[in-house]
Protein backbone atom coordinates (compact mmCIF):
# COMPACT_ATOMS: atom_id res chain seq x y z
CA UNK A 1 0.00 0.00 0.00
CA UNK A 2 1.54 3.26 -1.04
CA UNK A 3 1.42 5.58 1.92
CA UNK A 4 2.14 8.99 -0.11
CA UNK A 5 1.66 12.18 1.57
CA UNK A 6 0.20 15.34 -0.45
CA UNK A 7 3.02 18.06 -1.92
CA UNK A 8 1.66 21.16 0.23
CA UNK A 9 1.29 18.82 2.94
CA UNK A 10 -1.64 17.30 4.84
CA UNK A 11 -1.13 17.59 8.73
CA UNK A 12 -1.48 14.12 10.37
CA UNK A 13 -4.83 13.87 12.37
CA UNK A 14 -3.97 13.05 16.24
CA UNK A 15 0.02 14.02 16.48
CA UNK A 16 1.40 16.83 18.41
CA UNK A 17 1.31 20.22 16.95
CA UNK A 18 5.01 21.13 15.82
CA UNK A 19 6.65 24.29 15.33
CA UNK A 20 6.81 22.96 11.36
CA UNK A 21 2.73 22.56 11.41
CA UNK A 22 2.47 25.97 12.90
CA UNK A 23 4.79 27.45 9.57
CA UNK A 24 2.84 25.25 7.33
CA UNK A 25 0.02 27.10 8.73
CA UNK A 26 1.07 30.51 8.46
CA UNK A 27 2.58 29.50 4.77
CA UNK A 28 -1.16 27.97 3.53
CA UNK A 29 -2.78 31.28 5.26
CA UNK A 30 -0.10 33.16 3.18
CA UNK A 31 -1.00 31.43 0.25
CA UNK A 32 -4.60 31.30 0.46
CA UNK A 33 -4.43 35.42 1.02
CA UNK A 34 -2.33 35.58 -2.34
CA UNK A 35 -5.47 33.20 -4.26
CA UNK A 36 -7.76 35.32 -2.84
CA UNK A 37 -5.87 38.33 -4.38
CA UNK A 38 -5.71 36.36 -7.49
CA UNK A 39 -2.28 36.00 -7.26
CA UNK A 40 -1.66 34.03 -10.68
CA UNK A 41 1.70 32.75 -9.82
CA UNK A 42 0.47 31.02 -6.62
CA UNK A 43 -2.18 29.61 -8.50
CA UNK A 44 0.16 28.25 -11.24
CA UNK A 45 2.38 26.75 -8.28
CA UNK A 46 -1.03 25.16 -7.17
CA UNK A 47 -1.46 23.88 -10.44
CA UNK A 48 1.80 22.64 -11.29
CA UNK A 49 1.50 20.98 -7.52
CA UNK A 50 -1.43 19.51 -7.58
CA UNK A 51 -3.21 19.30 -11.03
CA UNK A 52 -1.81 15.41 -11.90
CA UNK A 53 -3.43 13.83 -8.67
CA UNK A 54 -6.40 16.34 -9.10
CA UNK A 55 -6.88 15.48 -12.64
CA UNK A 56 -6.70 11.64 -11.75
CA UNK A 57 -9.28 12.37 -8.56
CA UNK A 58 -11.78 13.80 -11.05
CA UNK A 59 -11.20 10.91 -13.59
CA UNK A 60 -11.66 8.43 -11.41
CA UNK A 61 -14.79 10.18 -10.29
CA UNK A 62 -16.41 11.47 -13.53
CA UNK A 63 -14.77 8.69 -15.79
CA UNK A 64 -13.70 10.86 -19.21
CA UNK A 65 -11.05 13.46 -19.94
CA UNK A 66 -13.36 16.19 -20.39
CA UNK A 67 -15.32 15.79 -17.41
CA UNK A 68 -12.08 15.78 -15.21
CA UNK A 69 -10.83 18.72 -16.63
CA UNK A 70 -13.64 20.78 -16.50
CA UNK A 71 -13.91 19.73 -12.77
CA UNK A 72 -10.03 20.95 -12.08
CA UNK A 73 -10.81 23.99 -13.78
CA UNK A 74 -13.91 24.66 -11.97
CA UNK A 75 -12.06 23.91 -8.74
CA UNK A 76 -9.63 26.47 -9.78
CA UNK A 77 -12.10 29.15 -9.74
CA UNK A 78 -13.85 28.01 -6.49
CA UNK A 79 -10.26 28.49 -4.92
CA UNK A 80 -10.38 32.29 -6.20
CA UNK A 81 -13.55 32.90 -4.66
CA UNK A 82 -13.52 31.17 -1.43
CA UNK A 83 -9.56 31.63 -0.41
CA UNK A 84 -10.70 34.82 1.40
CA UNK A 85 -12.37 32.30 3.60
CA UNK A 86 -10.03 30.07 4.04
CA UNK A 87 -9.59 29.27 8.12
CA UNK A 88 -6.35 27.50 8.29
CA UNK A 89 -8.55 24.55 10.29
CA UNK A 90 -7.16 22.32 7.79
CA UNK A 91 -4.27 22.33 5.04
CA UNK A 92 -4.78 24.48 2.10
CA UNK A 93 -3.79 21.10 0.71
CA UNK A 94 -6.73 19.06 2.36
CA UNK A 95 -8.80 22.49 1.48
CA UNK A 96 -8.25 21.95 -2.30
CA UNK A 97 -8.95 18.41 -2.70
CA UNK A 98 -12.14 18.78 -0.82
CA UNK A 99 -13.42 21.55 -3.21
CA UNK A 100 -12.38 19.28 -5.96
CA UNK A 101 -14.32 15.98 -4.27
CA UNK A 102 -17.28 18.39 -4.00
CA UNK A 103 -17.12 19.59 -7.67
CA UNK A 104 -17.16 16.50 -8.62
CA UNK A 105 -20.22 15.05 -6.57
CA UNK A 106 -21.95 18.43 -8.19
CA UNK A 107 -20.90 17.39 -12.15
CA UNK A 108 -22.10 13.90 -10.90
CA UNK A 109 -25.47 15.13 -9.75
CA UNK A 110 -25.80 17.20 -12.68
CA UNK A 111 -24.89 14.22 -15.02
CA UNK A 112 -27.52 12.31 -13.11
CA UNK A 113 -30.17 14.67 -14.03
CA UNK A 114 -29.65 14.85 -17.73
CA UNK A 115 -29.54 10.98 -17.01
CA UNK A 116 -26.13 11.12 -19.22
CA UNK A 117 -23.98 7.86 -19.90
CA UNK A 118 -20.39 8.40 -18.33
CA UNK A 119 -18.53 6.76 -21.05
CA UNK A 120 -16.18 5.35 -19.09
CA UNK A 121 -13.57 4.06 -21.14
CA UNK A 122 -12.58 7.51 -22.46
CA UNK A 123 -8.67 6.94 -21.17
CA UNK A 124 -6.65 9.45 -22.45
CA UNK A 125 -4.40 8.70 -25.28
CA UNK A 126 -0.73 9.89 -23.04
CA UNK A 127 -2.34 7.95 -19.93
CA UNK A 128 0.95 6.76 -17.90
CA UNK A 129 -0.31 4.04 -16.31
CA UNK A 130 1.31 2.76 -12.98
CA UNK A 131 0.84 -1.10 -13.51
CA UNK A 132 0.75 -1.33 -17.37
CA UNK A 133 0.89 -5.62 -16.60
CA UNK A 134 -2.89 -5.64 -15.03
CA UNK A 135 -5.47 -6.39 -17.45
CA UNK A 136 -7.76 -4.37 -18.98
CA UNK A 137 -10.73 -6.27 -18.30
CA UNK A 138 -10.36 -6.16 -14.96
CA UNK A 139 -9.67 -1.96 -14.83
CA UNK A 140 -12.57 -1.80 -17.01
CA UNK A 141 -14.91 -4.11 -14.74
CA UNK A 142 -13.48 -1.99 -10.96
CA UNK A 143 -14.50 1.31 -12.91
CA UNK A 144 -18.08 -0.20 -13.81
CA UNK A 145 -18.07 -1.24 -10.20
CA UNK A 146 -16.70 2.24 -8.48
CA UNK A 147 -19.40 3.94 -10.96
CA UNK A 148 -22.12 2.56 -9.37
CA UNK A 149 -20.83 3.24 -5.75
CA UNK A 150 -22.41 6.18 -3.57
CA UNK A 151 -20.18 8.88 -3.79
CA UNK A 152 -18.66 8.80 -0.14
CA UNK A 153 -17.55 4.98 -0.83
CA UNK A 154 -16.48 6.11 -4.30
CA UNK A 155 -14.47 8.98 -2.76
CA UNK A 156 -13.14 6.90 -0.07
CA UNK A 157 -11.95 3.89 -2.13
CA UNK A 158 -10.59 6.16 -4.70
CA UNK A 159 -8.22 8.29 -2.51
CA UNK A 160 -7.28 5.05 -0.40
CA UNK A 161 -6.75 2.85 -3.00
CA UNK A 162 -5.98 4.53 -6.20
CA UNK A 163 -4.20 7.76 -5.15
CA UNK A 164 -2.59 5.71 -2.04
CA UNK A 165 -3.72 8.65 0.47
CA UNK A 166 -3.86 7.94 4.06
CA UNK A 167 -6.94 7.38 6.44
CA UNK A 168 -6.27 10.49 8.35
CA UNK A 169 -5.95 12.59 5.16
CA UNK A 170 -8.78 11.28 3.89
CA UNK A 171 -10.98 11.78 7.05
CA UNK A 172 -9.65 15.36 6.89
CA UNK A 173 -10.71 16.07 2.90
CA UNK A 174 -14.23 13.94 3.78
CA UNK A 175 -14.94 15.47 7.03
CA UNK A 176 -15.03 12.52 8.53
CA UNK A 177 -13.42 10.68 11.26
CA UNK A 178 -10.24 7.69 10.55
CA UNK A 179 -12.55 5.00 12.08
CA UNK A 180 -15.09 5.88 9.76
CA UNK A 181 -12.88 5.96 6.51
CA UNK A 182 -11.49 2.79 7.27
CA UNK A 183 -15.41 0.73 7.74
CA UNK A 184 -16.20 2.58 4.20
CA UNK A 185 -13.04 1.46 2.95
CA UNK A 186 -13.64 -2.26 3.96
CA UNK A 187 -17.82 -2.65 3.32
CA UNK A 188 -16.94 -1.09 -0.22
CA UNK A 189 -13.96 -3.56 -0.76
CA UNK A 190 -16.48 -6.26 0.76
CA UNK A 191 -19.00 -5.07 -1.44
CA UNK A 192 -16.74 -5.31 -4.78
CA UNK A 193 -15.87 -8.46 -3.99
CA UNK A 194 -19.14 -10.00 -4.27
CA UNK A 195 -19.50 -8.71 -7.37
CA UNK A 196 -15.77 -9.51 -8.47
CA UNK A 197 -16.13 -13.15 -7.80
CA UNK A 198 -19.47 -13.00 -10.18
CA UNK A 199 -17.63 -11.20 -13.25
CA UNK B 1 -0.46 -14.88 17.26
CA UNK B 2 -3.10 -17.34 16.42
CA UNK B 3 -5.54 -16.47 13.38
CA UNK B 4 -8.87 -17.71 13.33
CA UNK B 5 -11.13 -17.36 10.22
CA UNK B 6 -13.33 -15.38 12.01
CA UNK B 7 -11.18 -12.36 12.96
CA UNK B 8 -9.73 -12.36 9.32
CA UNK B 9 -11.97 -10.04 8.55
CA UNK B 10 -11.22 -7.35 11.72
CA UNK B 11 -7.49 -7.79 9.94
CA UNK B 12 -8.86 -6.69 6.31
CA UNK B 13 -10.63 -3.89 7.98
CA UNK B 14 -7.43 -2.63 10.16
CA UNK B 15 -5.66 -2.63 6.65
CA UNK B 16 -2.19 -1.53 7.80
CA UNK B 17 0.79 -3.51 6.96
CA UNK B 18 1.08 -5.60 10.22
CA UNK B 19 -2.50 -6.47 9.58
CA UNK B 20 -2.19 -7.58 5.75
CA UNK B 21 0.82 -9.58 6.72
CA UNK B 22 -1.00 -11.50 9.57
CA UNK B 23 -3.97 -11.85 6.58
CA UNK B 24 -1.50 -13.44 4.34
CA UNK B 25 0.14 -15.82 7.05
CA UNK B 26 -3.80 -17.19 7.71
CA UNK B 27 -4.40 -17.40 3.86
CA UNK B 28 -1.59 -19.84 3.91
CA UNK B 29 -3.00 -22.33 5.86
CA UNK B 30 -6.90 -21.78 5.14
CA UNK B 31 -8.13 -22.56 1.69
CA UNK B 32 -11.37 -20.33 2.00
CA UNK B 33 -9.64 -16.83 3.39
CA UNK B 34 -6.98 -17.80 0.39
CA UNK B 35 -9.21 -17.31 -2.02
CA UNK B 36 -11.29 -14.06 -0.51
CA UNK B 37 -7.73 -12.09 0.24
CA UNK B 38 -6.61 -13.07 -3.63
CA UNK B 39 -9.31 -11.19 -4.29
CA UNK B 40 -9.37 -8.29 -2.08
CA UNK B 41 -5.51 -7.80 -3.18
CA UNK B 42 -6.68 -8.16 -6.89
CA UNK B 43 -9.27 -5.33 -6.43
CA UNK B 44 -6.31 -3.18 -4.45
CA UNK B 45 -4.01 -4.11 -7.33
CA UNK B 46 -6.36 -3.26 -10.02
CA UNK B 47 -7.44 0.10 -8.35
CA UNK B 48 -3.68 0.71 -8.37
CA UNK B 49 -3.61 0.86 -11.87
CA UNK B 50 -6.18 3.23 -12.16
CA UNK B 51 -4.03 6.11 -11.18
CA UNK B 52 -4.42 8.05 -14.44
CA UNK B 53 -1.66 10.43 -15.62
CA UNK B 54 -2.20 12.54 -19.11
CA UNK B 55 0.27 15.72 -19.82
CA UNK B 56 -2.47 18.54 -21.43
CA UNK B 57 -0.88 21.90 -23.05
CA UNK B 58 -4.53 23.12 -23.21
CA UNK B 59 -5.70 22.96 -19.18
CA UNK B 60 -3.61 25.55 -17.92
CA UNK B 61 -4.08 28.61 -20.51
CA UNK B 62 -7.80 27.61 -19.89
CA UNK B 63 -7.57 28.33 -16.08
CA UNK B 64 -6.06 31.46 -16.61
CA UNK B 65 -8.08 32.75 -18.64
CA UNK B 66 -11.12 31.75 -16.88
CA UNK B 67 -9.52 33.35 -13.96
CA UNK B 68 -9.09 36.90 -15.59
CA UNK B 69 -12.35 37.06 -16.27
CA UNK B 70 -13.38 36.38 -12.73
CA UNK B 71 -10.80 39.03 -11.69
CA UNK B 72 -12.81 40.93 -14.22
CA UNK B 73 -16.10 40.06 -12.73
CA UNK B 74 -15.31 40.22 -9.41
CA UNK B 75 -13.96 43.94 -9.97
CA UNK B 76 -17.18 44.79 -11.78
CA UNK B 77 -18.84 43.63 -9.28
CA UNK B 78 -17.55 45.26 -6.68
CA UNK B 79 -17.46 48.70 -8.28
CA UNK B 80 -21.23 48.12 -8.89
CA UNK B 81 -21.49 47.60 -5.38
CA UNK B 82 -19.39 50.85 -4.74
CA UNK B 83 -22.10 52.63 -7.21
CA UNK B 84 -25.10 51.17 -5.51
CA UNK B 85 -23.57 52.26 -2.15
CA UNK B 86 -23.09 55.58 -3.08
CA UNK B 87 -26.66 55.90 -4.91
CA UNK B 88 -28.75 54.30 -2.13
CA UNK B 89 -26.77 57.01 0.71
CA UNK B 90 -27.80 60.01 -2.05
CA UNK B 91 -30.63 58.44 -2.35
CA UNK B 92 -31.79 57.81 1.40
CA UNK B 93 -29.81 61.13 2.38
CA UNK B 94 -32.19 63.17 -0.27
CA UNK B 95 -35.14 61.58 1.17
CA UNK B 96 -34.49 62.21 4.94
CA UNK B 97 -34.04 65.65 3.97
CA UNK B 98 -36.75 66.30 1.72
CA UNK B 99 -38.99 64.66 4.59
CA UNK B 100 -37.56 66.80 6.86
CA UNK B 101 -38.42 69.89 5.15
CA UNK B 102 -42.18 68.39 4.48
CA UNK B 103 -42.29 68.11 8.03
CA UNK B 104 -40.90 71.82 8.92
CA UNK B 105 -43.70 72.91 5.83
CA UNK B 106 -46.75 71.64 7.51
CA UNK B 107 -45.60 72.52 10.86
CA UNK B 108 -45.59 75.88 9.61
CA UNK B 109 -48.76 75.53 7.19
CA UNK B 110 -50.46 74.13 10.76
CA UNK B 111 -49.17 77.40 12.62
CA UNK B 112 -50.75 79.45 10.14
CA UNK B 113 -53.99 77.69 9.97
CA UNK B 114 -53.61 77.99 13.94
CA UNK B 115 -53.25 81.30 14.16
CA UNK B 116 -56.02 82.74 11.56
CA UNK B 117 -58.92 80.39 13.34
CA UNK B 118 -58.20 82.55 15.97
CA UNK B 119 -57.95 85.32 14.45
CA UNK B 120 -61.36 84.38 13.04
CA UNK B 121 -63.13 83.62 16.32
CA UNK B 122 -61.69 86.80 17.89
CA UNK B 123 -63.16 88.61 15.00
CA UNK B 124 -66.71 87.28 15.41
CA UNK B 125 -66.49 87.29 19.13
CA UNK B 126 -65.44 91.20 19.00
CA UNK B 127 -68.52 91.68 16.39
CA UNK B 128 -70.47 89.80 18.81
CA UNK B 129 -68.94 91.97 22.25
CA UNK B 130 -69.71 95.17 20.00
CA UNK B 131 -73.91 94.30 19.56
CA UNK B 132 -73.98 93.32 23.20
CA UNK B 133 -72.32 96.53 23.98
CA UNK B 134 -74.34 98.54 21.86
CA UNK B 135 -77.73 96.49 23.06
CA UNK B 136 -76.39 97.55 26.77
CA UNK B 137 -76.33 100.85 25.97
CA UNK B 138 -79.84 100.88 24.79
CA UNK B 139 -81.04 99.17 28.11
CA UNK B 140 -78.85 101.27 30.18
CA UNK B 141 -81.33 103.97 29.39
CA UNK B 142 -84.30 102.49 30.73
CA UNK B 143 -82.48 101.14 33.68
CA UNK B 144 -81.10 104.17 34.67
CA UNK B 145 -85.01 105.59 34.29
CA UNK B 146 -86.61 103.11 35.86
CA UNK B 147 -86.47 102.61 40.02
CA UNK B 148 -88.37 99.85 40.28
CA UNK B 149 -87.00 96.86 42.02
CA UNK B 150 -86.91 94.04 39.16
CA UNK B 151 -84.49 96.69 37.07
CA UNK B 152 -82.56 97.12 40.41
CA UNK B 153 -81.92 93.37 40.51
CA UNK B 154 -81.67 93.46 36.80
CA UNK B 155 -78.69 95.96 36.95
CA UNK B 156 -77.40 94.20 40.00
CA UNK B 157 -76.68 91.00 37.47
CA UNK B 158 -75.42 92.88 34.98
CA UNK B 159 -72.80 94.98 37.17
CA UNK B 160 -71.97 90.63 38.42
CA UNK B 161 -71.80 89.54 35.02
CA UNK B 162 -69.57 92.23 33.46
CA UNK B 163 -67.21 91.41 36.81
CA UNK B 164 -67.68 87.76 35.24
CA UNK B 165 -66.82 89.24 31.73
CA UNK B 166 -63.66 90.97 32.70
CA UNK B 167 -61.90 88.44 34.89
CA UNK B 168 -62.55 86.07 31.96
CA UNK B 169 -60.92 88.38 29.52
CA UNK B 170 -57.70 88.55 31.72
CA UNK B 171 -57.31 84.84 31.82
CA UNK B 172 -57.81 84.89 27.89
CA UNK B 173 -54.97 87.59 27.39
CA UNK B 174 -52.96 85.07 29.44
CA UNK B 175 -53.57 82.33 27.59
CA UNK B 176 -55.02 83.38 24.00
CA UNK B 177 -55.45 79.72 22.72
CA UNK B 178 -57.31 78.04 25.44
CA UNK B 179 -60.49 77.53 23.91
CA UNK B 180 -62.60 76.28 27.53
CA UNK B 181 -62.05 79.99 28.45
CA UNK B 182 -63.33 81.32 25.32
CA UNK B 183 -66.64 78.53 25.77
CA UNK B 184 -67.41 80.40 29.25
CA UNK B 185 -66.68 84.33 28.02
CA UNK B 186 -69.26 83.44 25.48
CA UNK B 187 -71.76 81.93 28.10
CA UNK B 188 -71.52 84.89 29.64
CA UNK B 189 -72.15 87.38 27.12
CA UNK B 190 -75.21 85.05 25.70
CA UNK B 191 -76.19 85.81 29.35
CA UNK B 192 -75.91 89.39 29.53
CA UNK B 193 -77.52 89.35 26.18
CA UNK B 194 -80.35 87.43 26.92
CA UNK B 195 -80.64 90.09 30.45
CA UNK B 196 -80.42 92.70 27.91
CA UNK B 197 -83.44 91.67 26.31
CA UNK B 198 -85.17 90.77 29.16
CA UNK B 199 -84.64 94.66 30.57
CA UNK B 200 -85.44 95.98 27.02
CA UNK B 201 -88.95 93.88 27.26
CA UNK B 202 -89.40 94.81 30.29
CA UNK B 203 -88.67 98.64 29.85
CA UNK B 204 -91.17 98.38 26.86
CA UNK B 205 -93.55 96.93 28.94
CA UNK B 206 -93.75 99.61 31.78
CA UNK B 207 -93.62 102.18 29.69
CA UNK B 208 -97.16 100.92 27.53
CA UNK B 209 -98.47 100.87 31.14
Amino acid sequence: MQEATLHGGFSAVHEPVTREDVAETHDDRRTAAACAAGDSLVFEKIYRDHSARMKSIAYNHLGTVADAEDAVQETFLKIHRAASTYTGEASFATWIYRILINTCYDALRKRRRRREEATLDDVPESAERTAPTVDDAKRLTLRKLLDRLPEQRRSVFTLFEIEGLSHAEIASILDITEGNSKWILFSTKKQLQEQWKRK
Amino acid sequence: MTITCGNFDDLLLEGDTFAMQLAAQHARTCDACAEKFAAWNDISDTAQSLHTEWQTDMLWPRIQRELAVEKRKRFTAAAWRIAAAIILTIGLGGGAWFAVQRSRDAAFDRAILRASALDEVERAEQAHIAAINHLEQVANEKLERSKSPLMVSYKEKLMLLDDAIAECQTNIDRNRQNANLRKQLLAVYSEKQRTLEEVMREGTHASNQ
